[in-house]
């Protein structure tokens, strides 16, 4: 320790760590610590905390230089265990992106599950096609190839590590399939990510000593800080990280391939960094607990970029297993591994006290004031709202002979049946109509249809649309959020905007 | 106690067939799910040991399709506890443990006629398979 013993700096801990004298504890160890003696003594006593993560990061992926064939080949497109890979550079530099999908086996396996089974030892069939030239003649290229085989394989993840994610739910009438995992109707369970208080970033929020060149736990090996990941976003506390590391030495156990039905593939990659306390601010912010970690409940059933927000929760709530939006008790599931970010800080902890892993000091700082800017979208895209019409309506005293005419004088195949306040009550067709004539039906209540499918005025049309194709109907109700009719939309309405745009 | 999977035609539906069975044998049966409408369905049921035999003849002669559920299968090795699974489980059969471990009560899980968990897995570590008892699946074999 210096002079005053006010502060310490990463090479007295790196001294420490040499001789097998540093004091390290897991991010949960500190916080009992600076709980139970508070923070002086825990600046005193602990020169290094280990953090940890482990969830679905899909902005992850693997850079690979294959080494050339003979005759050379200059890669045009390429194929991994039928996973297309990119060819962002030259010949036989490729990379493979954790979500891209299998062709034979789309959803199930992904790019993630080739850089698994690569590091994990297994062969992989590498096919190539290339349109070949003078210096690269070759143009078809069909091997198997083990992690040994190639010429470099490193992890190359552009966005990992999220500080905190948002607790998805959805309050529609239909089971969702997200990248927040499956969502059921009515809000019947909530999914969350992020390690909340284990977060390496959580624990060092104002990036005092996590920046460029920091060294960390990566997917079981030894990897780097290579800058601020994309979407990086500090000022609100949704920081992120772009890292890399030697895949070849990583261990499949913190590096696996996923599948999100309906989604796509992504890979779990499990992320540590150790935090140098350096001074008492640092034994402080490394004290952080659950409770202090909030994020927002999301309606994830609105397809939209600004999605609603129903309240805040801690990541304290989210871990007991319940929360509560409104009046509602929800079961809340994580989707990433508790388990997995504790097993990460605790092995870094133990390579630490081993002597086998340094710390550095960031080259260079990252950005702690960025925010996420939104796209700028030069052409509109069109809206529910924007197609609308107000709906022909009945209500359910009428006699199906009152509703045949008005069919015919409004000429519409669609009236909806609503009740005194407006509200949605069923559909019914020019279809249901016949049929109630050819069946000699006199009642409305026979013919109607009250599991009606519906839309929201602030949907994407396309969203729409593919409600419609979905269930082979030709006409969606628009309601509002207390099931008042607004207007309907109807699929030659869709066709007749959708067929207008450019297909790009 | 033994589970069995009782399969209802459209025509079925309308019938009373599983209240006259139980009042006929006299035998009582747990219902721990059941997905029916007008255009048939199944129930889960489950029965004592004992009656199984009879039970199952019983529906068999009433032509209702009777077989032993599919179990559900957690493949450890696969399984990193994500924990993605916990809350779909209608019956809280799968909960996470102290060391933050998902741990699955066979006991309590439904079975196949749930199936809720499955394509929630991202490590695709539930399964949905059939048993391997022996005497349950033979005793229906025999009619």
């Amino acid at each position: 320790m210096s002079n005053q013993s006010k502060t310490r700096t990463i090479e007295e801990i790196n001294e420490k760590i040499r001789k097998g004298d540093a004091q390290v504890l897991t991010a949960e160890e500190m916080k009992k610590l600076v709980e139970s003696s508070g923070v002086a003594v825990a600046f005193k006593e602990v020169d290094v905390v280990t953090t940890g993560t482990f969830g679905a990061m899909c902005s992850s992926g693997a850079v690979i230089n294959l080494g050339h064939s003979d005759p050379p080949i200059k890669i045009d497109h390429a194929w991994m265990n039928d996973v297309e890979v990119c060819h962002p550079g030259a010949a036989v530099d490729l990379y493979i992106g954790a979500t891209n999908m299998s062709l034979k086996q789309p959803f199930e396996y992904g790019g993630g599950h080739v850089i698994q089974d690569l590091v994990a030892g297994k062969e992989v069939e590498l096919r190539a096609t290339a349109y070949g030239t003078d210096c690269y003649p070759r143009t078809q290229l069909k091997t198997n190839i083990t992690k040994d085989d190639l010429n470099q394989f490193q992890l190359l993840n552009f966005r990992n590590c999220y500080q905190r994610y948002n607790c998805a739910v959805n309050t529609s009438d239909e089971t969702i399939y997200t990248y927040m995992s499956k969502l059921l109707p009515r809000m019947r369970n909530a999914t969350f990510s992020g390690a909340g208080e284990l977060n390496p970033l959580m624990n060092d929020p104002d990036y005092e000593t996590i920046g460029m060149g920091t060294r960390i736990f990566l997917g079981g090996a030894q990897g780097y800080v290579i800058g601020e990941g994309t979407q990086h976003s500090p000022k609100n506390l949704n920081g992120t990280l772009m890292v890399k590391g030697d895949a070849k030495k990583m261990s499949p156990e913190f590096l696996q391939g996923a599948a999100f039905t309906k989604y796509g593939t992504s890979m779990y990659v499990g992320l540590g960094i150790p935090i140098p306390i350096l001074n008492e601010g640092l034994a402080k912010k490394t004290g952080i607990r659950d409770s202090e970690i909030f994020t927002d409940v999301v309606d994830y059933s609105v397809p939209r970029r600004d999605r609603p927000k129903l309240r805040q929760v801690s990541y304290k709530e989210l871990k007991s297993g319940s929360i509560v939006v409104g009046d509602k008790k929800i079961r809340v599931s994580s989707l990433s591994s508790i388990k997995m970010a504790k097993k990460v800080s605790q092995t870094l902890k133990t390579w630490i006290e081993g002597g086998s892993f340094l710390l550095t000091a960031p080259v260079e700082r990252l950005s702690t004031d960025s925010v996420f800017k939104p796209m700028r979208q030069t052409e509109e895209i069109p809206f529910v709202v924007s197609v609308m019409h107000p709906a022909i309506t009945c209500t359910e005293d009428e006699k199906i002979q009152a509703i045949a005419e008005r069919i015919v004088t409004k000429s519409v195949n669609h009236i909806v049946v609503i009740d005194d306040a407006g509200k949605l009550r069923g559909i019914v067709t020019s279809w249901d109509i016949t049929k109630a004539m050819a069946e000699d039906k006199k009642a409305l209540a026979d013919i109607e249809t009250h599991k009606v499918h519906t839309a929201k005025p602030d949907e994407p049309l396309e969203v729409a649309s593919k409600r419609m194709a979905q269930h082979n109907i030709s006409a969606l109700p628009v309601i509002d959020v207390e099931k008042k009719v607004l207007g309907i939309i109807t699929s030659e309405d869709v066709s007749k905007l959708l067929g207008r745009q450019k297909p790009w | 106690m033994v589970r069995l999977l009782l399969r209802f035609t459209e025509e079925q539906v309308p019938q009373p067939i599983a209240s006259q069975i139980i009042i006929e044998y006299k035998i009582p049966m747990a219902i721990l799910a059941a997905h029916i409408n007008s255009k048939g369905g199944e129930i889960l049921a489950e029965v004592p040991d004992e009656a199984q035999e009879k039970i199952v003849k019983a529906f068999q002669k009433r032509g209702v399709s009777v077989t032993v559920p599919k179990l559900i299968e957690v493949d450890a090795e696969k399984c990193f506890s994500c924990g993605s699974c916990v809350a779909l489980c209608p019956v809280e059969a799968i909960s996470i443990d102290k060391e933050s471990q998902v741990q699955f009560n066979k006991e309590k899980c439904v079975g196949s006629t749930c199936s809720i968990c499955v394509d929630a897995c991202p490590a695709r570590a539930i399964k949905s398979v059939k048993q391997t008892n022996g005497d349950q699946t033979a005793a229906i074999r025999k009619k």
